[in-house]
């Protein structure tokens, strides 16, 4: 129970492996895929298996999305209208760490609803709401987004997601005009002095106004006005050597060297201790900066222009990875037999995730014979994730009508290829795709290209029928991951969707 | 009186197609017809480069001058329009045109095309400004409300230049100066002559 679960890119294993194999009680059995593009995940024809061994289905999105249409299911399939962003408000994060304020713009169509109170209406039906939302108002089955956002900034010490408020965050939404558009710091008017959109972290409550993060670990600016050095999160030492930043520190510091995470005691070691009001006192006994609930703890220690989170150096070395350095590894499936013996893969795992995960087994295999073409996949700017609302866009879909391969002018002269063919894609797992070919030198000679927003068709089959009425998008195609492969990241179990290998052959 | 002119700066483009996704919304252009478009030179080759085309609102308009109910017009600003209600959907003008901007909703035998329709500066037609039949026949119009062209206004790099020919010229001018290369207007000396 206590061990990590499935990641996403594992699921249908979950399904499909042997019971006895799994470290837990039992197979899954049911999948809800909240905003989620199955096509965006490697092992389609697998999967497509594993979503009619299932016994309850459900999607909850704005569009079917390939989860209702890509299996053979009769019943068990729910398809939960969720709302898009133009239909509620509240705060989005970018990855730049800054959020962003936003208003709705229009009601929600049809019968959809937005997330949080889809998620409010199980909590209901599955009896925690109570517990979930007890600091939460709730007015007809919709959580107050205003009070969510509270709750995530009582909750989020540890990287500085505390001092966005709600009220901050509209006060920036209403003042654009007031912030500079090259350093995002407001000059003068209700927000002055903050980086647009508080981006984390941006320490303390919101009273305490840190104007936020906009580059992460500066030490040329004082913590208070956005500097930062690096956490010390692994610890002060090891192997006896000191993991502490040495004659480094972040401008205005009063600690000039490296130093550990704040705690209370540090804080009264250092003398600090009675910048805490009474009530902070109270809070701050005993706990650190990130377990400090009242703040006081962050408070203090940035008024002494220090990080909460201590000083340490930059750590290229991870020792909790299988590599604490990257090293070169051959793909499982490669075309260069002649390197798997000087950078071999791993050894197959017997449980990662609860999962037994292979490496070195099929790695072993030479594919590379029936299988000659490497074979990667990514994006087109037209269309975005698994595409099914980018397709469902008449100006974008327009754009890219059809599912291709890009393929070297000589690979497709060897195989009496033209431009504008259809073609079959072989992966060397047994499944494969119909698509047209794109001659083109944009990839290499052995080397192919998909792109992997296409669902809709499956192994040559168009299933656009298999979509409610209506709800169908523009463009249909093959998914480029129904032919990718097996193979997943150590650390993380990222799925791989660069690195695998095909033969193409006229249709 | 503004001279209006597109100038799209090929070492900039990189055909994300912003411009001809925000012209389609804006004007509510139908399905195959293409107002706009980016055509890519050299794809996935050493030297590639993409540039935005559209109808270029030339002086002495080729277009103007082979078509056979004389349905073109030039406003003061400098802006090809022409007259829905009077085109024949013949064709001539899309021989006519150096860029290629003309565009028919029909393709079919025996030339029934449609109504030519083409960029229109994000200025409307003869009808009234902004009324309802202005925004069906020819989309909006965002000059008469002292806007300037979708297509450049989203352009997300500054490639694709829309406005008062002069000042288009000055801020081109400032990037080559500052680049340090030979200018390359594409398209200027066929749609508004070598002088400029």
């Amino acid at each position: 129970m206590n061990t990590a679960g499935f990641p996403v890119s594992r699921w249908i294993d979950g399904v499909l492996e042997d019971k006895e194999n799994i470290a837990q009680r039992d197979n899954l059995r049911a999948m809800v895929f909240w905003g989620h593009a199955p096509n965006s995940q490697t092992r389609g024809a697998e999967m497509k298996k594993a979503m009619e061994e299932l016994e309850l289905l459900v999607v909850v999105d704005p569009y079917p999305t390939a989860s209702a249409i890509m299996h053979d299911r009769t019943d068990g399939v729910y398809l939960l209208p969720a709302c898009t962003q133009f239909e509620t408000y509240g705060s989005v994060t970018a990855s730049n760490r800054s959020l962003q304020w936003r208003d709705k713009v229009i009601d929600p169509l049809f019968e959809s609803l937005p997330d949080h109170t889809i998620m409010y209406k199980f909590a209901k039906k599955f009896g925690y709401d109570q517990e979930m939302f007890k600091n939460i108002q709730v007015n007809d089955d919709e959580p107050l987004i205003e009070d969510i956002l509270r709750e995530l900034n009582k909750g989020m010490w540890t990287i500085g997601y505390t001092g966005q408020s709600p009220e901050r965050l509209k006060d920036h939404q209403q003042n654009w005009h007031t912030f500079n558009t090259t350093t995002l710091k407001a000059e003068g008017g209700p927000a002055d002095g903050d980086f647009y959109g508080l981006p984390w972290p941006c320490w303390g409550t919101p009273e305490m106004r840190h104007p936020g993060t906009p580059v992460l670990y500066n030490t040329s600016r004082p913590v208070a006005e956005g500097g930062l050095t690096f956490r010390a999160r692994f610890g002060v030492e090891r192997d006896g050597v000191n993991l502490l930043a040495e004659g480094s520190w972040s401008k205005g510091s009063e600690i000039e060297d490296g130093y550990p995470e704040f705690t209370a005691d540090m804080l009264k070691q250092l003398g600090w201790w009675d910048d805490l009001t009474e009530d902070e006192k109270v809070a701050a006994e005993g706990k650190n900066w990130k377990t400090d609930l009242s703040g006081g703890i962050q408070r203090v220690a940035i008024k002494h222009g220090c990080a909460p989170f201590g000083n340490a150096k930059a750590r290229s070395v991870v020792w909790t990875f299988p590599d604490p350095v990257p090293i070169h590894r051959e793909p499982l499936y490669t075309s260069r037999r002649d390197l798997v013996e000087k950078y071999p893969t791993y050894e197959d795992r017997k449980s990662h995730y609860r999962l037994p995960t292979r490496y070195g087994s099929i790695q072993a295999n030479d594919f590379s014979k029936d299988y000659p073409l490497i074979h990667t996949s990514g994006r087109l700017v037209e269309y975005e994730g698994g595409g099914e609302e980018t397709r469902s866009n008449p100006w974008l879909a327009e754009l890219q009508q059809d599912m291709f391969v890009e393929i070297n002018p000589a690979d497709a002269n060897d195989r009496g290829i033209k431009d504008g063919d259809m073609v079959w894609v072989n992966g060397p797992e047994g499944s494969r795709i119909k698509v047209k070919a794109m001659i083109t030198r944009r990839v290499e000679r052995g080397v192919v290209f998909t792109p992997f927003h296409f669902a809709g068709h499956m192994q040559g089959e168009d299933r656009r029928s298999k979509y409610p009425e209506g709800a169908d998008p523009y463009v249909l195609g093959e998914a480029a991951n129904t032919v990718l492969t097996y193979g997943y990241d150590s650390v993380t179990q990222m799925q791989e969707t660069k690195c695998s290998l095909c033969q193409i052959e006229p249709a | 009186m503004a001279r209006m002119k597109f100038l799209c700066d090929a070492e900039r483009c990189i055909e994300c197609n912003s411009c001809v996704t925000a012209c389609k919304n804006e004007n509510e252009v139908p399905w195959g017809v293409n107002r706009r478009r980016v055509v890519t030179l050299q794809d996935g080759e050493p030297g590639e480069k993409s540039i935005s085309v559209a109808c270029m609102h030339c002086t002495d308009a080729p277009c103007a001058a082979v078509c056979p109910v004389d349905c073109f017009y030039t406003t003061e600003e400098g802006v090809v329009l022409h007259d829905k209600d009077q085109c024949i959907g013949c064709g001539y003008c899309f021989y006519a045109c150096p860029f290629g901007a003309p565009q028919y909703p029909q393709q079919e035998a025996f030339g029934v095309r449609g109504k030519m329709d083409k960029c229109t500066f994000c200025s409307g037609g003869p009808e009234e400004d902004n009324s309802l039949a202005e925004h069906e026949k020819y989309g909006s119009n965002r000059l008469a409300e002292g806007k300037l062209p979708l297509c450049a206004e989203m352009c997300s790099t500054k490639a694709l230049l829309a406005g008062d020919g002069d000042i288009v010229a000055d801020i081109y001018r400032q990037r080559t100066l500052r680049r340090g290369g030979r200018p390359q207007t594409w398209g200027w000396d066929k749609a508004y002559g070598s002088d400029v």
